[in-house]
């Protein structure tokens, strides 16, 4: 019965439709509460007045537009960039555990940056946006070529290993240049926690024009990565070139996943737990599972920002500790449900 | 003077002579221990704010341990370093081998009461005093004191008080306090918050914490006292959130200068010139914790006079 068959499809269509316009909306609310959520009491109706007519003499207009608005902007980013990060990395790998750290590219930017603060004795979070945004790239390049070695090319296991093996060595020069270096230490350890705390506008609009491309070509790969779903004999024999799809499905993650590294430090869990959410809601088929990842990402990242600002006064917990510590249980709970390596 | 001097004088020669009779070599610290030597120690390991006190009154340690880089050491600034080993450049960290091979007979730190530790922390002190007993001052109340308490602990170990450098740096940093007194008489109203800057907070400091802000308080300086320290995280300041930079208003703002770090880094929160003393831009450095000897406190207020000659004090009610 194709009819009924097409009807149902444009029903499910709709639904998925409707929950992401629902996904927006929650979106949308998480960042008022970002606004609205700090050190400072400031009444709801004060952050929209900020928001809609700033008035420079207000000190609550100046936090808003100074501090948390920056700091929400980055959360946004960078959350949404982790959500289609992971999704396309473990579509494009078929390696349901894929993130952004396992490719090495949380590693590549966390020894830039280690680098640039011991040799070069930098000390600014505007200056790390480049440094862990070139290694980012740097590290992926090397992981490509290395799992490029040999005859298949680069499979998705070899892309793992080659990843995992490159972490571990990146790894070990970071350890060894913080236990020689405390001062690199004392620079870097709240940066490499993951954190969105002191993140100015400016680095806002560093990541942005790198997070705006990433999330174009990402969106555009998820005709290709249904095809690469499938396996690669079933994707080139429908014509898909294997080798052209992985690229771009490669290079759009390591934009996103630089950026998202450089603007907020290495965040767990992130781009690892909010694709599975998303897959298990819309089911296979990334038209739907890369917005929804785009979208639930950030709700969870701004989501557990703001928990880390309340929870523990007067200081505050990192964003990335406090990801780790939903997304683990989190995590487990879905391999729990469901058959994960079904991808 | 001429008696302080004599007195002084009358006391090394003693201790020399005890030296040379190599008589038991006895000194109470600050956390109330009391360490026994058989003789006057010639081979001392020294933190480096312990070394601050007594190199400039001919004490010269073997060997230094220093809270970070030594380049970067505010108390070691100026001093001379030469034939001294540093065998530490991190707080908590020391090197244990180059610390054994100085064959150290003491160890000079300074106690921490609020903390209850000696400098460098636990992990350095039970390290060295595997090598030698540890012992010195107190980080007390009072910057005065402690220079006092250094006099009076190198002169235990043989050093001659009675050189005419010592007592020209002494008049030149009683200059320096009489020009600070009268520049804080002159501004009535200044009020004054010593601050450490992090990216993460703003941490405001109790002077009741820094002996050198207790010092000046009592020359009458109007330093504002924070409601409450951060007993969970340090015992020495208030931590409060960049989103309340102006929790306590000033005319005149210091900025630990431990680092230099610090001040660019409070610069450049967008929430610092909330405070309306740094809206003005009247922000000075504070020594904080590391002056040692009359001739760094000479220097530090000279710098702070000029910061409060120029200030306006009419920025707070």
């Amino acid at each position: 019965m194709p009819v009924e068959q097409a009807n149902r499809k444009a029903g499910r269509a709709a639904t998925l439709g409707l929950g992401l316009a629902l996904l927006g909306a929650a979106l949308f609310a998480i960042v008022l509460l970002s606004m609205a959520t700090g050190a400072r009491p400031i009444p709801i109706d004060m952050v929209w007045s900020a928001l809609v007519s700033y008035d420079p003499n207000s000190t609550e207009h100046r936090i808003i537009w100074d501090l948390r608005l920056p700091r929400t902007v980055v959360g946004v980013l960078v959350g949404a960039a982790l959500g289609l990060a992971g999704a396309v990395l473990q579509g494009a790998t078929r390696n349901p555990l894929a993130d952004p750290s396992i490719l090495g590219i949380n590693s590549g930017a966390a020894l830039f940056v280690v680098l640039g603060v011991s040799v070069f004795g930098i000390t600014q979070l505007t200056a790390y946006v480049w440094l862990a945004f070139i290694g980012a790239g740097a590290a992926m390049l090397v992981v490509y070529a290395v799992a490029s070695l040999g005859r298949e090319g680069s499979t998705p296991i070899k892309l793992a290993l080659a990843g995992a093996a490159m972490t571990a060595v990146m790894q070990a020069i970071i350890n060894a240049i913080l236990l020689t270096s405390p001062r690199t230490l004392d620079e870097v350890r709240f940066w490499q926690v993951g954190s969105l705390a002191g993140r100015s506008m400016e680095i806002a609009l560093q990541v942005s024009p790198f997070i705006l491309a990433g999330t174009v070509l990402a969106l555009a790969t998820a005709r290709l990565l249904d095809g690469l779903s499938m396996g690669d004999d079933v994707a080139r024999s429908l014509g898909q070139r294997i080798g052209l799809s992985r690229g771009l499905a490669g290079l759009a993650s390591v934009v996103l996943a630089g950026s998202a590294v450089a603007a907020a430090g290495p965040i767990a869990f992130v781009g690892l737990t909010v694709p599975h959410v998303a897959r298990a809601i819309t089911g296979p088929g990334y038209r739907w599972i890369l917005p929804y990842s785009m979208l639930m990402a950030p709700i969870l990242l701004l989501g557990a920002d703001v928990i880390g600002r309340i929870i523990a006064p007067p200081g505050e917990v990192q964003v990335g500790i406090v990801t780790a510590f939903i997304g683990a249980p989190f995590f487990i709970a879905l391999v729990r449900r469901r058959k994960l390596a079904a991808l | 003077m001429t008696l302080r001097a004599f007195a002084l004088a009358a006391l090394s020669s003693l201790a020399l002579s005890a030296a040379a009779h190599a008589e038991p070599w006895t000194y109470t610290d600050g956390s109330g221990q009391t360490v026994t030597l058989d003789a006057a120690p010639q081979r001392i390991i020294a933190s480096q704010d312990a070394a601050a006190g007594l190199i400039p009154l001919g004490i010269r340690p073997v060997g230094i341990y220093a809270d970070g880089p030594v380049a970067d050491a505010k108390a070691l600034q100026g001093l001379d370093l030469t034939g001294i080993e540093i065998i530490g450049q991190a707080w908590g960290e020391v090197d244990i081998e180059k610390a054994a091979a100085l064959n150290p007979d003491l160890v000079l730190a300074e106690w921490w009461d609020r903390n209850a530790t000696w400098s460098g922390g636990e992990d350095v002190v039970t390290l060295l005093t595997q090598l030698a007993p540890i012992t010195g001052v107190s980080a007390g109340d009072s910057i005065l004191g402690m220079i006092e308490d250094y006099e009076t602990l190198a002169a235990s170990l043989g050093a001659d008080l009675a050189q005419p450098s010592i007592a020209a740096e002494k008049t030149a940093f009683e200059n320096a306090l009489a020009d600070f007194k009268s520049a804080i008489a002159a501004k009535s109203g200044l009020k004054v918050l010593a601050v450490y800057a992090g990216d993460d907070a703003l941490y405001v400091a109790d002077p009741a914490g820094a002996a050198e802000l207790l010092d000046m308080q009592s020359w009458g300086l109007d330093l504002v006292e924070p409601e409450g320290v951060d007993a969970a995280g340090n015992n020495y300041f208030e931590t409060v959130s960049w989103e309340n930079a102006d929790k306590y208003p000033a005319d005149l703002i210091l900025v630990d200068n431990r680092s230099p770090a610090t001040m660019k880094t409070a610069l450049a929160q967008p929430t610092w010139t909330l405070n309306p003393g740094a809206k003005a831009g009247q922000v000075a450095e504070w020594p904080a914790f590391w002056l040692r000897n009359y001739t760094h406190y000479a220097a530090a207020l000279t710098e702070l006079t000029t910061a409060i000659n120029a200030a306006n004090a009419d920025l707070t009610p």
